[in-house]
């Protein structure tokens, strides 16, 4: 707008100088078709020459106040046309750069949640892959002892079978055979009479 | 008065030979008399175990002695629907501690029972009882097998 403004100013102002200048040529056409012709009044010659250097000047000042004067306006608007530039610039730098700071913030935050929503992810994988790992070791563990336990009893009933053999002495096992009875009564008493 | 199986015919196999031995008796009593009929010489009156005696004994304790109530009395052995125990030892009882046993359970029973004895010496020790519904393995090596968690804890402490 401003542009314009001055455009249209420094327009206006070509053209005054177009006009002047038109009317200047045209004067001067005028005053060599009025040379030509004859003169109703007559001017002596130094009274022309005066008129024409008083004419010339007072045109000349006219020209030079009209000049300085456009210079000046010039010089106000091109100044005040920097500060609205400057201002204008200043301005939409800062919008394009909020705008830019708005949506960096906003690709921060999104790539912040992501992030975050992976890592929790992530480490969620990795406390169930522990438990699990956890898990398994303790049964494997476990199975693993239960079986050793398990071979080893074995190995020992055999072992303690295999070494008393036939020299079994029942005799002397009596009184424990008899008080583990004893300790079963009630319960072989109740099966062989249920058994009838 | 009624009829008790003695104490010494206490297992499956002495009642099912007290049985065996009736039969051969009547076999032979049978046999005699047609012989003795003929004029034959009759054959040698078979011998029988001292558990038979005692079965016919206390059999005929308010009886008659016939031939028919041996007839009976073999009869009512093979019609005995007796609860039968099964023992299970280390190695066989001897007559003492057979007899021991079998009044244990007898006195616990407190009716008229069996009881076989069979000898498992992988059982270290101890007597697996087995009765009409159930098994009661009181022996070491079930002893040594429910205590394989000791084992281990012992072996760790070791």
């Amino acid at each position: 707008m401003e542009l314009l403004i001055l455009g249209a100013v420094a327009l206006v102002l070509t053209a005054v100088v177009v006009v002047q200048s038109y009317q200047l040529r045209r004067l001067r056409r005028h005053e060599q078709e009025m040379a030509g012709q004859p003169k109703p009044i007559k001017v002596t010659e130094p009274t022309a020459a005066e008129l024409e250097a008083k004419l010339k000047s007072a045109y000349e000042a006219q020209i030079a106040a009209s000049v300085q004067v456009f210079g000046e306006d010039l010089k106000a608007t091109s100044g005040r046309l920097g500060e609205q530039v400057s201002r204008l610039t200043t301005t939409v730098i800062e919008e394009e750069l909020s705008a830019y700071q708005k949506t960096l913030d906003e690709v921060r935050a999104t790539a912040t949640t992501a992030m975050e929503q992976i890592r929790a992810a992530v480490e969620q994988q990795r406390v169930e892959l522990h438990q699990h790992m956890e898990a398994d070791l303790a049964a494997e563990r476990q199975r693993l002892v239960e079986q050793f336990n398990a071979k080893l009893g074995d190995v020992v009933a055999s072992y303690i079978a295999e070494s008393l053999g036939g020299g079994v002495d029942l005799g002397a096992q009596m009184q424990f055979i008899v008080s583990s009875l004893e300790a079963h009564k009630d319960d072989i008493k109740k099966d062989l009479t249920d058994g009838l | 008065m009624a009829f008790e199986l003695p104490s010494s015919v206490y297992s499956p196999e002495l009642l099912d030979s007290v049985i065996y031995e009736l039969e051969q008796y009547l076999a032979w009593y049978r046999q005699a008399k047609v012989q003795q009929k003929v004029g034959a010489r009759p054959p040698a009156e078979p011998s029988y175990s001292a558990e038979t005696s005692q079965v016919i004994k206390a059999w005929l304790s308010d009886k008659k002695p016939s031939m028919t109530a041996i007839e009976e009395l073999q009869a009512h052995l093979k019609s005995l629907k007796l609860p039968v125990v099964h023992v299970t030892l280390a190695a066989l009882p001897n007559h003492t501690q057979r007899t021991q046993l079998v009044d244990w359970f007898r006195a616990l029973a407190q009716h008229p029972m069996l009881i076989s004895f069979v000898a498992d010496r992988t059982l270290g020790g101890g007597i697996v009882v087995r009765t009409p519904n159930r098994i009661f393995d009181m022996s070491w090596r079930q002893r040594l097998v429910e205590g394989r968690s000791k084992l281990g804890e012992i072996v760790t402490r070791v």
